[in-house]
């Protein structure tokens, strides 16, 4: 008998208009200390059979199940079951300590006084890799950061010494590097615990990295089931081979720039908030009608060179040259005349939910009409609205529907032809394809890559998922702590880092085949000790750092197309160099 | 936190300062003396006006009260020169502070009860139930509700006394009119945000942690429900304790409501004044407090309330 067992489980939803099935008949089993796979675009119910296993599902849902057990019992949550969900931020109350949602749970199965509880929570956060646990206690949520609350909810989870861990897209909320360290973590705990994990993801890389066995869900059944090597080597069914084939994906082509004439130019540009964040001393720049990307892990400042060179922000100091002219510093939206559009991450959020597609969309036009000085003839507009729409994969009869009604990859499809409709001449996306699932992702890059082609713009992709940037970017940017540590053209500085974080980030990335994504390093999470502010910001963590990385801002260093910000490639610290020595990767 | 407690204190006493600055000038501004009536000669008010300082310079009238104000002195009452105005309030205030905080009390309890079950019960009938109940007293004035109240209670099933403040039964009545609003609005607010809060991702988690539906409810969720009704409790528990001038005269309670309204009525400049002050220190306490008591609630309030320091 299995440590898990699942037969013939049914979930259906009574509505109004009548059940609906969203889950069929499925079976699984999950043995002890194995990690099990199930993976599935987003809607394809591993959510929610997770929650049904769980007995999570609100009242509205009917479960049927002819077997349902765990080590031969039932599945009790918070005794012999646990469950981590995706954001961490939202699974952890923002109004209670760290330490009280730890021990609520050790209370719940012991009786046991305050300072045995509290050491066992400590004993917890020590397991999952959190340095200096009691100050972490007495911590609120949002005073950690994204990989350490997930670290914390994984010890509220092993609280109950499970059976069954639970993990619904645990590292989906992650930049990759973190998403390596929680893995490898998820590999240890397993190991040292003899728990089981059932891991629900849509990424098929991470699915490789971790998984055993793998179950494919689609529609709310399980259509292939076997040994992760099966699965990815062999598939049987048609569904999982897409997936793998959308995991994959191939290279684009990046259509190089024709011209190199720079578009928008950022010099020294610098924006704080707080000492840790923001950008500073940015220099970049943007040639017409090519893909620049900027990868970086999340508070890295990406986002915040995508707000200041927009104009939604204004840089502390610096300047900015738009088509060799310096840019204002204030009415800047106005200075660039609606040629600069942005799409943004969230598609459910970016559209105003009481105007429909077509609404929206002339919204747009007509202002920047309005700032062109002209009238706009209706009749033209409709007609521009509806080939836009068309050009995006949206049918023209569709426009006329709230974005409520579409499926989030449509509406990241509206967001857009919105952003396209006044005929940009940069598209900034911002995290544009973080929210979608793998095969809705493929649709969307192929989309942006076949437009991008076709009208030329120039575009701005800020993400952190390095295998997205890798294929669609011309050049890259990478950033960390708010500075470009290192650009390029796309090719030469993924297949060749300079800098170590860059390799770093590289390797993060899990690759949907076993064999290959086993072998993710996780970087080491230990910092060691720095002045904040002072030397280069990844010195702490970096395999390479010398004397002079810890007290010393590296300055950037051009070899040709090339730039990178760190000392191994500075004549001062390496020695001099014959003038005409071709630099190659120090790492 | 201190700094900002400081911070907001000393902001209160400017704004005191205003508000005594602005009603002195507007008393200042109520056509007719305050001695003027039926049967008084015009020397007679001029002699008294004269007494009282009353034919200076208003600009020199100002800078003594001020300067009166600032030693805690209020003043004496125009009308009723045997007490002082700070007397007026220690006998009136207690009195309505007593049925106001019964009445926050009871609107607290009252209004978390039924939003909390209206939020959580699956039934529908209770839920409607609830909703109605809670639109109709917050619909009701409160003068209708308090005559309602009154006929009923009192008049015809003489169950409890109509007037006065003597025996805690006294205090039945008035405390429900007071309360109905408040409590209505309470449960309305309380459960909306909690039916929102029970959706999050948190409350799923918490119960995959084991944790019983109750515990969840009243530990996770009901926390985090509280700030948008804190934010209401501030201004209302002001209004409940500086006195319902249309309660206290149904009632006949002998309340700071009443005084009020009576010392506009006659035109006594100095209890106008003492009265107007002594209530806007009333609130601007209540609102520090219900904003410090929003931080200690919420962790983010308190770090948003940090940054504003630099």
């Amino acid at each position: 008998m299995s440590m898990l067992e699942v037969q013939n489980l049914n979930v259906r939803y009574l509505t109004e208009n009548g059940a609906s099935e969203v889950i069929k008949d499925i079976s699984f089993q999950v043995e002890k200390g194995e990690i099990v796979g199930l993976a599935g675009e987003s809607g394809s119910g591993k959510s929610t059979a997770m929650l049904a296993v769980m007995g999570l599902l609100d009242g509205r849902a009917k479960i049927q199940c002819r077997t349902l057990s765990l080590g031969g019992g039932p599945v009790r949550p918070g005794y012999n079951a646990a469950m981590i969900f995706q954001d961490p931020l939202s699974s952890l109350n923002p109004s209670l300590r760290i330490g009280k949602q730890i021990t609520e749970t050790i209370r719940l199965r012991q009786k046991c006084n305050r300072k045995e509880v509290a050491a066992r929570a400590e004993e917890l956060l020590d397991m999952v890799g959190i340095h200096n646990p009691s100050l972490r206690m007495r911590q609120y949520p949002h005073e950690l950061s994204g990989g350490m609350r997930q670290r914390v909810v994984l010890a509220i989870a092993l609280a109950c010494s499970p059976d069954l861990i639970i993990a619904d897209e645990p590292t989906t909320a992650l930049d990759a590097v973190v998403q390596a360290q929680i893995l490898s973590l998820f590999k240890r705990i397993v190991r040292e615990t003899g728990t089981s994990l059932l891991l629900v993801s849509h990424d098929m890389g991470v699915t490789a990295a971790l998984c055993s066995r793998v179950y494919v869900m689609h529609q709310g059944k399980i259509v292939e089931g076997g040994s992760a090597e099966d699965i990815f080597y062999s598939p049987a069914e048609d569904y999982t081979k897409r997936l793998l084939a959308d995991a994959r994906g191939s290279r684009k082509v990046p259509a190089k720039a024709a011209e190199s004439t720079p578009l928008i130019r950022l010099e020294h540009v610098t924006k704080t908030f707080d000492p840790s964040e923001g950008i500073r001393d940015l220099s970049a720049e943007i040639c017409k009608g090519e893909i620049f990307a900027l990868a970086g892990e999340s508070g890295s400042g990406k986002t915040t060179t995508a707000k200041v060179l927009t104009g939604i922000l204004c840089e502390d100091s610096g300047h900015l040259y738009y088509k060799g002219k310096l840019l204002p510093g204030k009415n800047r939206m106005e200075a660039f005349g609606g040629r600069v559009q942005m799409v943004f991450q969230d598609p459910c959020a970016s559209l105003n939910p009481g105007l429909t597609v077509r609404q929206a969309l002339r919204e747009a036009l007509l202002a920047s009409a309005r700032r062109g000085g002209e009238t706009p003839d209706p009749g033209r507009t409709d007609r521009k609205i509806t080939d836009m729409l068309e050009l995006t994969g949206i049918s023209g009869g569709d426009a006329d529907r709230y974005p409520g009604e579409f499926s989030g990859g449509q509406r990241q499809r509206i967001g857009i032809a919105r952003a396209l409709i006044t005929g940009p001449e940069l598209l900034v996306c911002d995290e544009a394809l973080s929210s979608l699932d793998a095969t809705t992702r493929e649709q969307i890059l192929d989309l942006l890559f076949d437009l991008q082609k076709k009208i030329g713009f120039a575009c701005l992709f800020i993400s952190h998922d390095m295998y997205v940037v890798r294929r669609i970017s011309g050049r890259i940017g990478v950033m960390y702590g708010g500075r470009l540590i290192e650009a390029g053209s796309t090719g030469t500085v993924c297949s060749d880092p300079w800098h170590p974080y860059t390799k770093q980030l590289l390797e993060s990335v899990p690759e949907p085949d076993p064999l290959r994504a086993a072998k993710v390093k996780a970087a080491p999470s230990k910092e060691r000790g720095q002045d904040a502010g002072k030397g280069c910001p990844f010195a702490g963590k970096c395999g390479y750092a010398m004397e002079c990385c810890l007290s010393e801002i590296p300055e950037t260093l051009r070899f040709g197309e090339r730039q990178v910000a760190c000392f191994l490639y500075s004549e001062a610290h390496s020695g001099k160099r014959d003038r005409n020595y071709k630099m190659t990767s120090q790492i | 936190m201190l700094k900002y407690t400081v911070r907001r204190i000393v902001t209160g006493l400017i704004s005191l300062f205003v508000l005594a600055t602005i009603t002195f000038f507007l008393v200042r501004l109520i056509p007719g003396s305050p001695f003027q009536r039926g049967g008084v000669s015009e020397q007679v008010v001029e002699a008294v006006e004269q007494e009282y300082g009353l034919n200076e310079p208003v600009i020199s009238q100002y800078m003594s009260y001020m300067s009166n104000l600032l030693r805690g002195d209020l003043g004496i009452s125009y009308q009723d020169p045997s007490n002082r105005v700070t007397d007026i309030i220690a006998r009136a205030w207690p009195v309505t502070a007593s049925i106001g905080i019964a009445a926050l009390a009871v609107s607290l309890l009252l209004g978390t009860i039924a939003g909390v079950v209206r939020a959580v019960t699956g039934k529908r009938y209770v839920k409607e139930l609830i909703s109605g109940g809670s639109m109709l007293a917050a619909g009701i004035p409160g003068f209708a509700a308090a005559i309602l109240l009154l006929l009923v209670f009192s008049v015809k099933l003489k169950w409890l006394p109509a007037s006065g403040l003597m025996t805690p039964a006294h205090y039945i009545l008035p405390v429900t009119a007071l309360s109905l609003y408040p409590a209505a609005m309470i449960s309305r607010l309380l459960s909306n945000t909690l039916s929102g809060e029970l959706q999050k991702d948190y409350v799923l988690f918490a119960r995959a942690k084991g944790l019983g539906k109750w515990r969840v409810i009243l530990v996770h969720a009901l926390k985090n429900s509280y700030l948008p009704v804190l934010n209401y409790i501030g201004p209302a528990s002001a209004s409940l304790l500086t006195g319902s001038f249309v309660i206290e005269s149904i009632f006949t309670i002998p309340g700071l409501g009443r005084e009020f309204v009576g010392s506009i009525t006659n035109r006594d400049y100095t209890l106008i004044l003492g009265l107007t002050v002594f209530m806007g220190a009333v609130v601007i306490i209540i609102n520090l407090f219900t904003d410090l008591l929003c931080a200690w609630l919420s962790p983010q309030t308190r770090r948003a309330y940090r940054k504003e320091e630099f």
